[in-house]
């Protein structure tokens, strides 16, 4: 057998293993529900902010609390172990990484959409006083 | 209907160039294949430069009309409105004029119409062959900035519009108005350009960057030139120092992207792995494995089909990467914003071409593509070299399957093309760790590589050669390796296994230029180079592995949460932060920008050590931007950048009325739930008005309030409001027991109601940010790494171009 073929051999190789682990890294999206179900296993949830829920933010502890909808209309709290972004309130869509526990879910990072273009109606829609002491 | 203040002609003048460009650019390839390099020919050989020198032209006038336009703040253009401001400085002009898509493809067609101009003076025998590639692509490049429709299709996208013909406003009254310029205050200002672009990086970064795709086209010309003419060997010569030149240039321009992102951007680092991060990396590994197999097919010659595919590889993933950056098609997964411009067809049209024209010609002459079929010597430059480049083609081929999520799902998720998946994959929980545990193998490899590849000889070496020339350069670098892993705590195995090989491949590289190549000109551009690649992988490794959080938060949360990675700081509050000790003493606030100072001190000191101002940027089009500050040290970085910050204006935060509502009220309807109390009106009552001939000319109205407590207590109050021919004027009741405040703003007398304010009393609040900060050892060895390895890119361009004969081997 030609060294070349070997090569050849151990890169198709790679390439299969880099595929196959590409996907397994690679989770789909999730819903509430499934986290719910899978308690401490990591999922990526889309969802919304829930406006008329208390969004606190404890500066001391810099900890984020928040009520998001995902697409399926699931709601759960979930905390943030981060500041609260700025313009957080005006997001449009919430991108969360994290796991649940019986009682909320444990974002370790979030990704917002914001609007592109600022304009008056959505530069007033939400609170801008919204960190609390309570947690 | 003549407009007032419209400038057309440079509009029109710039229209123009754009069709004259693209047409000349398809009659010279059309020349150019007439010609084909033939003497009988040379009528067509004339009217194909002629018509590249009449393309040329018209691509410079159209950056320079487009040029003229924003500096005379043109705004009844979109694309200056869209992209410029008045009070815009005019260095950043040019980083507005390739903010936007039409500038930056045009930027691309400036830079291959330069190009061009080399390559048609020193193509010589290649010169229809590359020129007709490069022509095409030209032509695809102007179509996109054509701007005509063709039935309900739009072509290309052009930077000359006009507001008021744009298809959104078509039509409406104010287009219609010739004054329409004068009179709307929106055409007075363009929109500037975003104030996170402002930034010295950003002028000369995307040209740099954008001089390196364009300059991927050559060897891929030569390549398809090579094709078409049947001549698999020749085009190697010519097109190597193209190649080299690329790998520099695109290098530097993807270094330089990550210095504006650790100086600007707050996300802790000069790499993220984003999508358009790994698109512009990816054409760059291709390159790099290429440029080696050019040598390899030069010197040896041997590997003809690899020459072929890695060249035209590395153009068509700048394709590739333009289609997924530009189409929108990244949509969640990118922190860039790019938005489909409804030119994602045409994109994967111009994609889709090249891959055809490319691959198919490679197919066509497969059978003729002749490599003498020869075993390398395991001891020979030549195989490790090839290896090397094999490991650069799986590495580009990794990140690119990961990017490309989003083309998956678009293809084959349940919404896609062919729907065989049942749900869509998301990218990788963890992007970060999941790109570099598949990429830090393949640099300990190539480091290992790239430290004893120069080493060897072509043909075979003997092997006490060889061990007498790698002796020391391990010996050292082991040592050097033993010293940083106890020195600075490395455990994993794989990065101590990366810290050897890329120390070996500093030191490998140094000491076979100045020990064992006796400082030899035809080796110091290929040594210096391998050792800034070197010092590039061994200073990602320390300042990213050893990378160290100082601004860690102990206060207790919940046992399994990760520990906070941010400080509160209150105002005029020293505290330690890893081994400083630092005071945020002021704020102010400076061309846009919020500055937070704060002093630090080193350990043991007692005066100021430095002092940094991270910054918020008060962005009017992505909202508030927290850029870092950093203290540059030689051996370390102190970044440091804030995580929040009160954004209210100082008025409302240093009041002691607090959480503000309003909220209309009928008397004797529903009770109001304000915090935890029952507000409701009870009456209103008139204490006086003002009648002046029986018209009413002044009252003073009172709205009786009562509040309810949760334990059942009722307060009163009796905020009022009057009015005279005058002004109005409103007094506030205050119930001091319940730290409550009430305001009549205004009654609807249509709506028979009256508008309520409440505010609550707080605690007088301390003044605090959160910063995040991290320390960065030793980043200094990755930036001194990029500037080597340019400089010995350009060395060995320049060795190659002046002397091309000249082997870069061993001396014996």
């Amino acid at each position: 057998m030609k060294k070349s073929h070997i090569i050849l051999i151990v890169i198709i190789a790679v390439l299969i293993g880099g595929i196959l682990t590409t996907f397994g890294d690679a989770s789909t999206y999730a819903h509430f529900e499934l986290a719910q179900a899978n308690q401490g296993k990591e999922y990526i949830v889309i969802g919304k902010l829930k406006k008329d829920d208390d969004i606190s933010f404890n500066p001391k502890t810099t900890m984020l609390r928040f009520t998001a909808i995902d697409d399926s209309g699931a709601v759960s709290t979930v905390y943030f172990n981060e500041p609260k972004p700025t313009d957080f309130e005006r997001s449009e869509s919430i991108t969360m990484t994290g796991y649940a526990t019986d009682t909320a879910f444990i974002a370790s990072d979030i990704l917002m959409k914001c609007p592109s273009k600022y304009n008056e109606q959505n530069r007033m829609d939400g609170n801008t006083d919204s960190y609390s002491e309570e947690i | 209907m003549d407009y007032i203040g419209e400038h057309l002609f440079p509009g029109e003048l710039g229209r123009f160039a754009v069709i004259l460009s693209f047409t000349t650019a398809l009659l010279s390839a059309f020349a150019y294949a007439r010609f084909w390099d033939k003497d009988e020919n040379s009528g067509w050989k004339k009217l194909a430069r002629a018509s590249y020198t009449i393309h040329g032209i018209s691509v410079f006038t159209i950056v320079g009309t487009l040029f003229f336009m924003m500096l005379n703040h043109y705004f009844e253009y979109d694309y200056v409105w869209s992209h410029t401001s008045l009070e815009l400085e005019t260095r950043y002009m040019f980083s507005s004029f390739w903010e936007g898509q039409e500038g930056s493809f045009l930027l691309w067609m400036f830079w291959h119409t330069v190009l061009g101009f080399i390559l048609m003076r020193t193509a010589k025998k290649w010169e229809s062959g590359t020129m007709i590639v490069l022509t095409l692509v030209q032509g695809f490049l102007a179509s996109m900035l054509l701007g005509v429709y063709l039935g309900d299709t739009q072509i290309g996208l052009s930077p000359f519009n006009l507001i008021r013909e744009l298809p959104d406003y078509v039509g409406l009254p104010w287009t219609l108005n010739e004054n329409y310029l004068a009179l709307i205050p929106e055409f007075q200002d363009g929109r500037g350009l975003n104030p996170l672009l402002q930034n010295y990086w950003m002028t000369i970064h995307p040209p740099t960057l954008f001089l390196g795709f364009a300059s991927t086209i050559i060897p891929f010309a030569f390549a398809v030139a090579g094709l078409m003419k049947n001549d698999h060997k020749s085009w190697i010569k010519p097109a190597l120092p193209w190649a080299f030149f690329s790998v520099g240039i695109l290098g530097i321009g993807i270094l330089m992207g990550g210095a504006w992102a650790y100086e600007a951007l707050s996300f802790g680092g000069f790499w993220a792995w984003d999508p358009v991060e790994n698109a512009s990396l990816v054409p760059w590994l291709m390159m790099v494995g290429a440029a080696h197999v050019l040598i390899i097919q030069k010197n040896r010659g041997g590997s003809l089909h690899s020459a072929y595919i890695l060249t035209i590889l590395a153009f068509i993933l700048i394709l590739y990467s333009t289609f997924l950056t530009r189409s929108g098609i990244l949509g969640d997964t990118s922190v860039h914003s790019f938005v489909d411009l409804g030119m994602s067809g045409q994109l994967l049209i111009y994609l889709l071409t090249f891959v055809a024209i490319a691959f198919g010609l490679y197919f066509y002459r497969f059978r003729s593509i002749k490599s003498e079929s020869r075993e390398d010597q395991m001891s020979s430059r030549e195989f490790w070299m090839f290896i090397g480049a094999m490991v650069l083609l799986l590495s580009s081929l990794q990140i690119t399957f990961s990017t490309s999520t989003p083309v998956i799902n678009a293809l084959f998720g349940p919404n896609g093309w062919i729907p065989v998946m049942g749900s869509e994959l998301s990218i990788p929980t963890d992007p970060i760790a999941h790109y570099n545990r598949w990429q830090l193998p393949f640099a300990i490899i190539t480091g290992f590589l790239v430290a004893f590849g120069q080493l060897l000889n072509y043909r075979s070496t003997a092997s006490e050669v060889f061990w007498k020339r790698v002796g020391m350069s391990i010996a050292i670098s082991t040592v050097l390796t033993v010293i940083i892993t106890f020195g600075m705590g490395f455990t994993n195995p794989l990065y101590i296994l990366l810290l050897f090989t890329s120390s070996w491949a500093i030191i490998a590289n140094a000491d076979f230029w100045l020990r064992i190549g006796k400082r030899s000109k035809s080796i110091a551009g290929s040594s210096i180079a391998h050792v800034g690649f070197g010092l590039i992988l061994l200073g990602t490794l320390i300042s990213q592995g050893k990378q160290q959080v100082i601004s860690e938060n102990d206060t207790y949360i919940a046992e399994d949460f990760p520990k906070n990675e941010n400080l509160l700081i209150n105002h005029s509050d020293t505290v330690g932060l890893g081994e400083y000790r630092v005071e945020w003493f002021d704020e102010y606030r400076e061309n846009g920008n919020v500055y937070f100072p704060l002093r630090f001190w080193e350990p043991g000191s007692n005066d100021v050590s430095f002092v940094l101002e991270p910054f918020i940027q008060l962005n009017e089009r992505m909202g508030q931007v927290s850029e870092p500050s950093t203290k540059h040290y030689l051996h370390k970085d102190v970044y440091t950048h804030l995580t929040y910050f009160d954004n209210r204006d100082s008025t409302e935060r240093y009041s002691p009325w607090q959480r503000k509502q309003e909220f209309p009220m009928q008397p004797n309807r529903q009770e109001i739930l304000y915090r935890q109390f029952m507000v409701q009106l009870d009456s209103v009552e008139v204490f006086q008005i003002d009648t002046i001939n029986g018209q009413i000319q002044g009252a003073k109205i009172g709205a009786a309030l009562s509040v309810k407590t949760m334990d059942g207590e009722v307060y009163q109050a009796m905020p009022t409001y009057s009015l005279d021919a005058r002004s109005e004027s409103r007094e506030d009741a205050v119930i001091e027991e319940l730290g409550l405040k009430f305001r009549f703003e205004r009654a609807d007398a249509e709506a028979q109601e009256i508008v309520m304010v409440t505010w609550l009393k707080k605690e007088q609040e301390d003044d605090f940010i959160i910063i995040k900060a991290i320390v960065f050892p030793w980043i200094n060895l990755l930036w001194l790494g990029c500037v080597l390895m340019g400089i010995g890119t350009f060395i060995a361009v320049y060795q190659r171009i002046r002397n091309p004969k000249v082997k870069a081997v061993t001396p014996k």
